[in-house]
């Protein structure tokens, strides 16, 4: 099969929650094998997008398939179970679940015990910290050990493709870099990765291309060095001045 | 002192049936956030179901008590399990999303429509019914008080049930499902759970142990008639409260308090010992206004 039969494409999405509509006419592609971004201020609609991609909060009308497969039909189990992870706003960790159970959970289509201690060694490979708290409730660890929980978790399912909200909300300087990496390395093992962000710099740095929602309907798509110089996202993240937004 | 046993023996019998009926509610709370108000007639659908099965494994000759036993108990258990999954399919999830209030109000009244359809369609269902005693009726005096091996057997099943599911909830990849879906529904979803598939099976679960209780009752007392379910389903949802709704262990514990309270009325006023139920809710009142989230109120990690 090749790359592009791989992709995801999101072809003329309304969704509404009560009546109006949240997404208006969203078209896009996450290619297979890239980093595509999605950038947007407060209660533009990427959350809505994932959650609709996702089966959550199914679309009104349009189209989600992944690889040719038709999403918008399908309950949400069975979306995931076609190879989609991810890594929810807000970390959302069961917080009286201990951590190897947030992490067993998160490989729950998968029924081969081996297969799930194999991926389970890998999480604990990339983040030793969590092999030490193992048996710790996440709902008692701090707001940077469950986005390692989070993360570790939407990897326990081997995504083909990685759906990831703003993972560096309420993250230090330094834990948002790191996560930044850990996203990096990801991908770099294959996984393609929709990255929902607030941080444009560094999210600009990793992704190849990207789109731009406002207000429920994407103003502006391009390559990253394309979208660093987009007036629009100047105006949306870096206050109007072009040279500031540039360091 | 030998009466003293015997109440004991007998509190403790019945702190186990309130117990599994608890544990229904609890479970059902746990993972949509509803009462399931027809939880009770179950019971004694239940109780019934294990009695036509009875009926029939006789009428095909079979003698001996164990295997009248297990058809009792299997005829129960599973017939129940099926009409909890259908009543969940039916009544709970098509309201998902709707006030709680009306779940309530569909399952008081599927409950009622249940218990009316063993009242006029069961052969005799008007009428008290007695429970055949497929127990050994092997008793040891010891002094005042006989302790029954009927009663001893009945405990172990009963406690290895209770243990059974807690195994179930804490070890098994299935328990894992209910316990995320019962912190994170949507969360669960992403995963990858069928969270269709998790409610219909608690649901059949918790119906399977009320329908055990339905058969330790007619067991224990030797009858069953159609309104058993009733005071029995109000007890383990009181159980279930006091304990805590959505705690396991608390629904353990709510069933053998109020069990407790009851044998404590029925000691210290043996006058009036036909208002142990009156003290025991009353009891359940003073509690719950003094602890209104129930005993164990959300610890971390133990509620369902
Ligand atoms: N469950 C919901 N019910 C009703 N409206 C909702 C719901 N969730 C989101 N909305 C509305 O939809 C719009 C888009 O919300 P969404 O969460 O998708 O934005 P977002 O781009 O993810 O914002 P943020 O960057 O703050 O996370 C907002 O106006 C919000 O109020
Ligand atoms: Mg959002």
């Amino acid at each position: 099969m090749s790359a592009a039969a791989q992709d995801l494409v999101v072809e003329h999405v309304f969704t509404a929650y009560d009546r109006a509509d949240v997404l208006v006419d969203v078209s896009l592609r996450i290619p297979a094998g890239s980093i595509t971004c999605l950038l947007g201020s407060n209660g533009s609609g990427k959350t809505t997008l994932i959650r609709s991609i996702l089966g959550l909060t199914a679309p009104r009308s349009g189209s989600i398939a992944l690889g040719g497969t038709e999403l918008t039909r399908l309950p949400t189990h069975r979306i995931v179970r076609l190879g989609i992870g991810c890594i929810p706003e807000g970390r959302k960790v069961f917080p009286r679940l201990t951590v190897v159970e947030n992490l067993v959970v998160g490989a729950y289509g998968e029924p081969r015990r081996e297969v799930v201690a194999e991926r389970l060694e890998r999480v604990f490979a990339t983040f030793p910290k969590l092999a030490e708290r193992r048996t710790q409730l996440a709902g008692t660890m701090s707001g940077g050990e469950q986005a390692m929980v989070s993360i570790g978790r939407g990897l326990m399912a081997a995504p083909r493709l990685l759906l990831v909200d703003e993972p560096s909300l309420g993250l230090s300087p330094l834990l948002v870099q790191e996560t930044f990496g850990v996203i990096q390395r990801i991908h770099a093992q294959g996984v393609t990765v929709f990255l929902v962000e607030q941080n444009v710099h560094q999210t600009l740095a990793i992704a190849s291309h990207g789109y731009v929602l406002s207000q429920g309907r994407v103003v502006t798509q391009g390559t990253a060095a394309e979208l660093r110089a987009d007036p629009e996202v100047h105006a949306a993240y870096f206050g109007t001045s072009t040279t500031e937004g540039m360091r | 002192m030998d009466l003293l046993a015997q109440y004991l023996m007998n509190g403790v019998m019945l702190g186990l049936m309130y117990a599994l009926v608890a544990l229904g509610f609890t479970l059902f709370f746990g993972v949509l956030n509803v009462i399931q108000f027809a939880h009770g007639d179950v019971l004694t659908a239940g109780a019934f179901a294990g009695l036509a099965g009875y009926a029939l494994v006789v009428r095909a000759g079979v003698q001996a008590s164990l295997p009248q036993l297990l058809t009792v108990v299997l005829a129960a258990t599973l017939s129940m399990a099926v009409l909890g999954a259908v009543l969940g399919r039916t009544l709970v999830l098509p309201l998902k999303g709707a006030p709680a209030l009306n779940v309530l109000l569909a399952t008081l009244m599927g409950g009622t429509a249940l218990r009316e359809c063993i009242r006029l369609f069961y052969p005799g269902g008007s009428q008290p019914q007695r429970f055949p005693a497929l127990l050994p009726s092997t008793a040891w005096a010891l002094g005042r008080f006989t302790l029954r091996l009927d009663n001893l057997l009945m405990l172990a099943a009963g406690m290895a049930l209770v243990l059974g599911v807690s195994l179930l909830l804490q070890r098994t990849r299935t328990g894992l499902a209910i316990r995320a879906v019962a912190q994170d529904e949507e969360t669960a979803r992403t995963m990858g759970i069928d969270f269709r598939r998790v409610v219909l099976f608690t649901f059949a679960l918790g119906s399977a142990l009320a329908a055990f209780a339905g058969v330790m009752n007619g067991l224990y007392y030797n009858e069953v008639n159609f309104g058993s379910g009733l005071l029995l389903g109000v007890i383990g949802f009181s159980a279930a409260v006091v304990g805590g709704l959505g705690s396991l262990s608390g629904a353990v514990l709510g069933g053998f308090l109020f069990a407790g309270l009851q044998t404590l009325g029925a000691v210290v006023m043996p006058f009036a010992s036909a208002y142990k139920d009156v003290f025991a809710f009353g009891m359940v009142i003073l509690l719950l206004a003094w602890k209104p989230t129930g005993l164990i109120g959300e610890p971390l990690g133990e509620r369902v």
